[in-house]
């Protein structure tokens, strides 16, 4: 794919032009894409998050059509269900179909994985862009407020504001977003400072463009490779941070199941009934590891240098 | 006299940097007539750009300490931003040297032709993409409308080029600044180039700044020119007056430096001795004394005006400023 676009540069005047038309236009994201195509573990972790993404999301329809339980519904006949029928995935100390609170879990888990991340891209790239375009004092001003907030504990600061505020998903996705954006803003900043010396900005500006729009249209799709990667990266690291929290029991509040607070609930019940703790273990594993290795696959499709 | 279009009075941008104060334009003050075509010449560093910018006050980080940019009655080193942005790509336009860096690697080329006209005549993607294509087509992109959908990594370092002109043009704009727009293409690539700039020139009418380092260029494109060495004008003249008898050392050694079809070929090139002067420390008195043939005592001590020598042309030296030929060696 790059080699053909190669061979379009070289100009021959007034030959070769006609052919030229035919060719379809090669973006950069098209050009990424296909080197993600190319990556069959890096498509393949993709896929997994998307999939797990849409059973949550889908999460009422499943407990409806496939499990028949409800996340919540305690039956006290069946406890310690090892999976089987009708519990596929086992039950635990209250006779809760382990299956359900698992895809239940997941909307709340991921949910607030994807929230956090959103909340943090969003602030970290303005107050980035902000800094990295204005310099001086605008950029000092806000890198020490990043430096200050990423100075802080983060454990504790959970910890305290947990305390603070009753978390349920999306106050807990807020507590984690306020230490999330500092590394996006340093992350954005460090790429702005880089792409706006570059010769086009300076075109731009001179065709009359305000900072709006330098921003918005030229200098944000140049940051956006690294906002993604980011991105599907911060989503394994924020599932890890809420299922610490859940584990300290400062996170998700039971009886709604998170894949924390279920891995926390099922500590005590480890020997004779392992499955409490393998479903929801697995779930996490799979999902980090899953958002690292399709990280780093969209991070070779974007720069094809790193990966050597 | 016809009234100029662009005027520069005692234009003067510096930069501090940690060895000190840079003064990259110092005091420079030229005409624009409209629809003609301008020659800045000089060597790397000799503050042609920083005039551009500064014209456009894109200057960043360096700072307009004084001095006047005249144009359509008002001073643009004084208006407001807002109002600077008016003129910005609508009133003046300017073209970039290395077309490989200048067109946003993320958006088709098509749209970023139409840009200007988005912003300034607040057109639609529609109707600015239909004029950006005919565009693209005056300055030469064969098969335009498939073309403006490329991006410009699919376009030779020329077709960018061009396409960096076509978004100069636009807005119709009266003057164009086109800053280096050959150095970094190769030698067929430029004619074509120049042969644009000479058409755009003829047809559109708009007068145009050509910043080079390249005399050839100016000698085929330009009615007159000016030469800078470390911040200051030091002649000025209609080109042909200027290339056939310079009045001052530095054009003279410039010329001399280039080696010439019908001259003897076993003679070697007269390279200008020493080095440009640091624009930090400049030398006292004339910048260009330390390595001038010509020198005198007084050189080294006042700084010569730039005043008129000759019938046409002005130079700032006090050699030929006292009447005497520059001849020989």
């Amino acid at each position: 794919m790059i080699g053909q676009s190669r061979v379009a540069e070289l100009e021959m005047p007034g030959a070769a032009v006609e052919g030229v038309s035919s060719r379809p236009a090669q973006s950069y994201w098209n050009e990424s894409w296909e080197r993600i195509r190319a990556n069959r573990v890096g498509l393949a972790a993709g896929i997994l998050i998307l999939v797990f993404a849409l059973i949550a999301i889908a999460a009422p329809l499943f407990s409806a059509l496939l499990t028949h339980f409800l996340p919540q519904t305690i039956d006290l006949d069946v406890t310690f269900h090892p999976p089987g029928k009708p519990n596929w995935l086992g039950t635990d100390e209250l006779g809760r179909d382990t299956l359900t609170r698992l895809i239940w879990g997941g909307r709340v888990t991921l949910g607030v994985a994807f929230l956090t991340v959103a909340i943090s891209l969003t602030v970290g790239s303005y107050v980035g862009m902000l800094a990295g375009y204005y310099g001086k004092w605008v950029d000092d001003i806000l890198m020490r407020l990043v430096d200050t907030v990423l100075a802080i504990p983060a454990i504790f600061l959970f910890i305290l504001m947990s305390i603070l505020f009753r978390p349920n998903p999306i106050t807990l996705a807020i507590i984690i977003a306020s230490v999330g954006w500092g590394g996006v803003a340093r992350l954005v900043r460090g790429e702005v400072l880089s792409v706006k010396e570059r010769d086009f900005i300076l075109a731009t500006r001179s065709i009359g463009a305000r900072d709006f729009r330098l921003m918005l249209r030229h200098l944000l799709p140049n940051v956006l490779p690294v906002l993604i990667v980011s991105a599907s990266l911060g989503v394994g690291q924020i599932i890890l941070i809420e299922a610490a929290l859940d584990f300290l029991g400062l996170g998700i509040q039971p009886p709604t199941p998170s894949w924390g607070n279920m891995l926390t609930n099922a500590e005590s019940y480890f020997f004779h009934s392992f499955w409490l703790v393998i479903w929801p273990g697995i779930a996490i594993f799979a999902t980090v590891l899953a958002s690292n290795i399709f990280g780093n696959a969209i991070r070779d499709a974007f720069d094809p240098r790193l990966k050597s | 006299m016809t009234q100029p279009l662009l005027e520069v009075q005692d234009l003067r941008t510096v930069f501090t940097t940690k060895d000190g104060i840079v003064k990259a334009v110092d005091g420079v003050s030229f005409e624009l007539l409209p629809g003609e075509t301008l020659g800045i010449v000089g060597e790397s560093g000799c503050g042609k750009s920083v005039t551009a910018l500064s014209i456009m006050r894109l200057q960043r980080p360096g700072k307009i300490l004084g001095g006047k940019v005249m144009f359509k009655g008002q001073d643009l080193t004084r208006v407001s931003e807002y109002e600077m942005r008016e003129v910005r790509g609508k009133e003046i336009a300017m073209i970039f040297q290395d077309p490989m860096t200048s067109l946003n690697p993320v958006f088709r080329v098509g749209w970023q032709v139409a840009e200007p006209n988005r912003i300034h005549q607040g057109w639609d993607a529609k109707k600015a993409m239909t004029s950006a294509v005919s565009m693209l087509q005056r300055v030469g992109i064969p098969s335009a409308a498939s073309r403006a959908r490329d991006y410009p990594h699919q376009f030779s370092g020329g077709m960018r080029q061009r396409a960096m002109i076509a978004m100069g043009l636009t807005t119709t704009p009266q003057v164009l600044i086109a800053d280096e727009p050959t150095t970094a293409l190769d030698v067929t690539i430029q004619a074509q180039i120049l042969d644009l700039l000479r058409t755009v020139n003829k047809d559109f009418g708009t007068a145009t700044i050509l910043i080079t380092h390249n005399l050839g260029v100016v000698a085929g494109m330009c009615e007159r020119v000016i030469v800078m060495y470390a911040g200051k004008i030091v002649e000025a003249g209609p080109t042909k007056d200027v290339f056939a008898n310079p009045k001052h050392p530095y054009t003279w050694s410039l010329l001399k430096s280039i080696p010439r079809l019908d001259e003897d070929r076993h003679e070697p090139l007269k390279p200008i001795e020493g080095l440009p002067p640091s624009l930090v420390d400049l030398p006292s008195g004339c910048a260009f004394h330390p390595r001038c043939s010509f020198k005198v005592e007084r050189c080294s001590r006042d700084v010569p005006a730039l005043l008129r020598v000759g019938e046409t042309q002005l130079a700032a030296c006090w050699v030929t400023q006292a009447g005497t030929e520059l001849k020989g060696a």
